[in-house]
């Protein structure tokens, strides 16, 4: 919604900026409008598993207007450091969308103090909601075009959308059942405290990775997250079999494949995929360890040299 | 992909009997005996022994030609030497409608 209303906003075509962390909820609106030639698209590459503003300074043109960029990689688990980019892009009339669906509900996000174009969550993630909300902080709507008309329940004798708030961008019959899940999982953000939530994310992911990091036959993909997830491949086993073995007998619950996000894997393996292990509050460190030991299982099964060794 | 749920779980003989149509990989020292079956172009099984559902995933631009394939395999098993030349046999006739596709 918030890139096809930029384009929409902007008029003319332009340059947009994004990167190689992206999730196709951002990458297939900016291939698509590329495509179209709405938008010309550079993809800044990341290194030691960020962006940096270095990199995106590098392939920012003239005609550049808009950057949209993740928070926190989904794959990888780094927290990007988006005060820097936003100021500079601020200060150079960039729109910068923040995708913040990974982030949001990890650790407090102070957006005052961060002069972003938009900034955006996901419910059904660290905010405990069910899956179909999700939501944005703008501080300039004008800074995007409606892109959808409906109903809104006010002001039924016009008929074109409202283009005051919320209404600008809420259409139709909302997920009321969603949204007070929301709001359920806010406050109990708020009852357990965001800062609690985040230690122990840390603890149960600092021990997932201390366990994998000494086991042969493994392939970590990052060994300090900032996020509660840790993404590797078993060397002897497909990703998709290891994943099946680990959920059918062990009822381990991993995810595999690639994630939504093809270009990171492009990077780190080949777009062969990966297993993915996220923790949450209610995970204990229990779980952790037989998850651990379920994917020791796994690998001395599927390479009998290394149970040998 | 489809979840097949059988009357009876599969077995070490049937894992035998794979063997003659494609690789068949034995994972046994894990909680569940675990295996898995890959025919290039036809179809891909996964699973354990003694289970009784298994996954199978069919190549999505051949599916209307080896759909059936899993129950072919289900079905020859039971007959022997004679089973597998037969199977043998039909997946000559997909190959050659595969050949003409590409």
């Amino acid at each position: 919604m918030l890139i096809h209303g930029f384009v929409r906003h902007t008029g003319v075509p332009f340059h947009a900026i994004t990167t190689e962390l992206e999730h196709n909820s951002v990458l297939r609106p900016l291939t698509t409008l590329e495509q179209d030639r709405a938008l010309s698209l550079s993809v800044v590459p990341f290194a030691g598993n960020k962006v940096s503003l270095a990199a995106i300074r590098q392939v920012i043109q003239p005609e550049t207007r808009l950057v949209v960029m993740t928070h926190g990689s989904n794959v990888l688990g780094s927290v990007q450091e988006i005060k820097p980019i936003a100021e500079y892009l601020y200060t150079n009339d960039i729109f910068f969308i923040v995708d913040g669906a990974q982030t949001a509900g990890h650790f407090p996000i102070s957006l005052s103090d961060i002069p972003v174009g938009a900034f955006v969550f996901t419910g059904h993630k660290a905010l405990f909601g069910i899956p179909g909300t999700g939501g944005f902080y703008i501080p300039d709507p004008d800074a995007i075009a409606i892109t959808r008309q409906g109903g809104t329940g006010t002001d039924s004798q016009a008929l074109t959308q409202p283009s005051d708030m919320p209404m600008r961008f809420e259409t139709g019959t909302l997920n009321y059942p969603g949204i007070a899940s929301l709001l359920a999982g806010l406050r109990f953000i708020n009852t357990e405290s965001l800062e609690e939530i985040e230690r122990k994310g840390r603890d149960l992911t600092g021990y997932f990775i201390r366990e994998l990091q000494h086991m042969p036959g493994i392939t970590l993909y990052t060994t300090a997250p900032d996020l509660p997830v840790v993404s590797f491949n078993i060397n002897s086993i497909d990703n998709h079999e290891a994943g099946f073995i680990l959920v059918r007998a062990y009822n381990i619950i991993t995810r595999t494949g690639l994630h939504c996000a093809p270009l990171v894997h492009e990077r780190i393996d080949g777009r062969k995929g990966c297993i993915r292990a996220s923790f949450s509050w209610f995970n204990t460190r229990d779980e952790c360890r037989a998850a651990a030991e379920a994917v020791r299982e796994v690998v001395e099964s599927a390479d009998p040299q290394i149970s040998a060794d | 992909m489809k979840e097949y749920v059988l009357d009876e779980p599969l077995t070490d003989d049937f894992l035998k009997f794979l063997e003659n149509f494609g690789t068949v990989r034995f994972l046994e020292q894990l909680r569940k005996p675990y295996f898995s079956f890959e025919k290039e172009l036809f179809i891909s099984i996964k699973g354990f022994v003694g289970d009784g559902n298994v996954e199978v995933r069919y190549k999505k631009e051949f599916q209307d030609l080896v759909g059936d394939y899993f129950y072919l395999l289900l079905y020859y098993y039971d007959q022997g030497e004679r089973g597998i030349s037969q199977l043998k046999g039909q997946e000559d006739s997909i190959r050659q409608r595969m050949k003409i596709r590409l």
